[in-house]
């Protein structure tokens, strides 16, 4: 086990090397000069020369390339466009994507899983169809639009939450406050939709599957009551797959994080990734990329490890 | 049009004058629709960061509302020397910075040397190509040098925009650092930037022009104009800078709501631009056949609903002098497709619009832009000519429009694009019609238009301060760039703000800027 894990580590830093030679080369290639950007309309052809000069970019790109990873690995690489080193910005953003996504994600558990058990119990009844019509809508409805209708309903017409914004924080967390804690509502209800229709179509189509193995046939056989047949027998190995899965959506929460971050002006790493892009802040987008996808690989890696707590026969060793 | 828009402000008075006296107190929640990027004026150049600029920092000169010329601030009084190559500013005493140091010759000339010297980088940098160098003539007398071939124009309006800055504070804290920790000497201290989320300024209670009315200002970015417009709504912001048309019509129908729209028409100018450097856009049977082929004021109109933006007929805004209004309008051409059809068949017959041509209308991403190259592509179509619109970032979108040397003659044939500068005609002339400004490499003479008549007008123009002079020269030359189709005019828009009824004393900066207080107003609030 150990040398598995230590394999994996290895292999987690070939694929973050690869990623950030093709994000290097993706940003290069793609059209929209930093230093014509920030100088903007107008300017002459020297200051947006000396801008170039200023940020390193009239150099080779191998010496670019260099200047940027190693500046991120020992930490002193400076933001292009926003005065503060690279890694202070991301995580001074961290804590807001990380609140949005954890909440969301709770939402999305708390209301999915019942959803999607009940279902599989009433499976072809009203309830059924009803979920699963909802949890479609879940899927099919862009996050940014979600957000839009529950900022109408619930801070136009009810006024009963703030529309945007992060609010009060203690520290750099805003659950912790009562108005922080209203402002985290619209932007992780908007949020969890997705999660929370995929989870649901997940624990359907899992506790469906369970339901017809012989196991279950041999409990009823026993005698046991109805519920305890559902809920121990099935729902407990219904869950694996569902509880694994949910490792594996942290790009299903970025993506959603990116969207809902700037519909409701949430000031978490989505939005920051969008204004770095816009701003061609080529030190902001590799070293947020990199940090996803190290995040990503260890999350990856954690899922493959509970697969042996959840399964004891499987085994890496 | 004019009419209508003075009868909005009008309105916003009346509904200010109707309420109780000012008082001091309260919090004024302003939205961006842009995050901020630097709050150091002298590296400073989107008009978004500008908005907190304004209420940290004192400029040398301000920008009157009403006259558009430049009015006393920092500095309270200026000579121009005969030839125009010297301005001797006298800088008012008892200024202070933020951090009790004295505001000295020594600040504005720092200021000033280090946005001209390149080795800065700084973005502002083009604003003061024609600064030689700004010398210190004593403690409050400063003077600034025009490079020879700028002079006697000395485009020093330009200074409204720059903030004066410590500079021994800057010395000792470095630039980066004072970036995000600005100290100025205006009518607010910075506080707190959280990144993303707000900047906090409070009021300096020393401020030497006046005491601020408010305690406190919130600057919040909202990205989305559709939040921005309910949290407006619901006054979970006072201002908000940027109102689109549906919008502003629903609040002026809608007064209950407690959101009084004001507008300003603000010195910009947009356009559908031509390359003269290829054919068949070089051709100006083809310009003015596109022209013709679509009615360009009803497309406006539509998009603006009368509301945002007004019909431009040549460069210079309304607001602006020499502007010629009337009478480019009487030489506008009008829809014809009859025509348009002719003169296209014509060109195809000739060879100069080739048989598989595809008219590509290059835009940047802005919904308004884009809808009106929609209505000109579509009209193209109808009219025989295979037309597209392509909306690029900005980018890509200057990359291509900037050209490169090893293709001079650019990928395009047609841009919507706009342009704003500051008050005077020069600032629209000079940069997007003289052969100056027509370089591979960083072009704002995007057609790369090229007029040896137009050009002498412009430089002749230049060489005196007399607008008795200068007017009729840029009218002269207006005509000429008009009758040559270089450009289609489309509009020229109208800053459009937001602002809730509790607010008092503001006022639309016809240059984007945001006045919370100047030696024109002061801001105050009533109580919620």
């Amino acid at each position: 086990m150990f040398a598995y894990i230590i394999r994996r580590i290895l292999q987690m830093f070939i694929v973050l090397f690869g990623l950030s030679v093709l994000v290097f080369i993706m940003l290069k290639l793609t059209p929209g000069d930093p230093a014509v950007i920030m100088a903007g309309l107008g300017a002459t052809p020297e200051t947006v020369q000396s801008i170039r000069e200023k940020l390193g970019l009239d150099r080779p790109w191998h010496e670019q390339y260099w200047r940027l990873v190693s500046g991120l690995f020992n930490g002193e690489l400076q933001a292009m466009t926003y005065h503060v080193p690279v890694w202070q910005i991301i995580f001074e953003r961290l804590p807001a994507t990380v609140e949005l996504g954890l909440f969301a994600l709770l939402i999305a558990l708390i209301v999915s899983i019942p959803a999607g058990l009940l279902s599989a119990i009433f499976r072809n009844t009203l309830v059924d169809y009803g979920v699963t019509t909802i949890a479609l809508m879940g899927i099919s409805m862009p996050v940014f639009w979600t957000a839009l209708i529950l900022m109408i309903i619930f801070g136009v017409t009810f006024r009963v939450l703030p529309i945007s914004g992060r609010g009060a924080t203690i520290g750099a967390w805003s659950f912790l406050t009562l108005d922080g804690l209203r402002h985290l509502v619209i932007p992780s209800l908007a949020l969890s939709s997705v999660l929370m229709a995929m989870n649901a179509r997940l624990t359907r189509a899992s506790m469906l599957e369970v339901l017809r193995q012989e196991y279950i046939k041999t409990a009823r056989a026993k005698g046991l009551k109805e519920s305890v047949v559902l809920l121990k027998h099935a729902f407990r190995n219904a869950m694996a797959p569902v509880l694994t899965n949910i490792g594996l959506q942290i790009n299903t929460l970025f993506a959603g994080a990116v969207l809902t971050e700037t519909t409701t002006a949430w000031p978490g790493m989505g939005r920051l990734m969008v204004e770095a892009i816009n701003r061609r802040d080529m030190a902001v987008v590799l070293g947020l990329a990199l940090f996803l996808a190290a995040v990503a690989q260890v999350l990856y890696l954690l899922v493959d490890l509970m697969y042996v707590w959840i399964d004891p026969r499987i085994s890496y060793d | 049009m004019r009419k209508f828009l003075l009868f909005v402000a009008v309105l916003g008075l009346a509904v200010a004058g109707m309420a109780a006296e000012p008082r001091y107190g309260g919090t004024l929640v302003i939205a961006s629709s842009q995050t901020f990027k630097d709050l150091d004026p002298r590296v400073c150049n989107d008009v978004y960061s500008m908005y907190v600029i304004n209420a940290i920092f004192d400029e040398l000169v301000t920008l009157d509302p009403k006259t558009l010329k430049p009015a006393p601030y920092v500095a309270e009084s200026w000579e121009i020397s005969e030839d125009g190559r010297e301005i001797v500013f006298y800088i008012r005493k008892g200024i202070k910075f933020h951090n009790g140091e004295p505001l000295t010759a020594e600040d504005v000339a720092f200021t000033f040397n280090w946005i001209a010297d390149p080795k800065n980088a700084s973005p502002n940098q083009t604003e003061y190509e024609w600064l030689e160098k700004v010398e210190i003539i004593d403690d409050y007398t400063v003077k600034f040098i025009v490079k020879e071939e700028w002079a006697p124009f000395a485009p020093a309006l330009t200074m409204e925009t720059t903030g004066i800055v410590p500079k021994d504070t800057v010395l000792e804290m470095g630039d980066e650092a004072f970036n995000v920790n600005p100290v100025g000497s205006g009518p607010f201290k910075f506080v707190e930037w959280k990144r993303g989320e707000y900047i906090k300024v409070v009021r300096n209670e020393d401020y030497w022009l006046t005491k601020p009315y408010l305690d406190e200002i919130i600057f919040r970015p909202i990205p989305e104009l559709a939040t921005m417009m309910l949290e407006l709504e619901t006054g979970g912001i006072d201002i908000a800078d940027n109102v689109p048309a549906q919008d502003a019509k629903r609040f002026m129908e809608h007064p209950e709501l407690g959101v009084v729209i004001q507008q300003v028409p603000s010195l910009s100018y947009f356009y559908l631009g031509f390359n003269f450097s290829k054919p068949p856009s070089n051709d100006i049977r083809f310009r003015k056949a596109v022209y013709m082929s679509f009615d360009a004021t009803a497309a406006v109109d539509a998009v603006f609903q009368n509301l945002t933006g007004i019909r431009a007929y040549g460069p210079l805004p309304p607001a602006l002098w020499a502007n010629d209004r009337e009478y480019l309008k009487t030489i506008a051409l009008q829809e014809d497709d009859e025509k348009a059809k002719a003169l296209f068949a014509e060109l195809k017959e000739e060879g100069v619009i080739p048989p598989d041509y595809t008219a590509i209308i290059y835009c940047p991403p802005d919904p308004r832009r884009i809808q009106i190259s929609t209505v000109i592509a579509t009209n193209l179509i109808e009219n025989g000519i295979n037309a597209e619109v392509q909306p690029l970032d900005w980018g890509p979108y200057l990359d291509l429009l900037y050209r490169s040397e090893e293709n001079p003659e650019g990928e395009y044939d047609m841009y919507v694009i706009g342009w704003s500068g500051g008050p005077d005609p020069y600032n629209f002339l000079y940069f997007l019609f003289h052969s100056d400004n027509a370089t591979v490499g960083t072009a704002n003479n995007f057609s790369f238009y090229k007029n040896e008549r137009v050009d002498t007008l412009i430089q002749y123009a230049n060489t005196t301060l007399d607008v008795d002079i200068r007017e009729p020269l840029y009218i002269a030359a207006q005509r000429i760039i008009v009758k040559d189709i270089v450009h289609i005019p489309l509009y020229h828009y109208i800053e459009t703000r937001g602002v809730r009824t509790r607010v008092h004393d503001y006022y639309v900066s016809p240059v984007a800027a945001m006045e919370i207080v100047s030696p024109f107003n002061n801001v105050w609030v009533e109580e919620e």
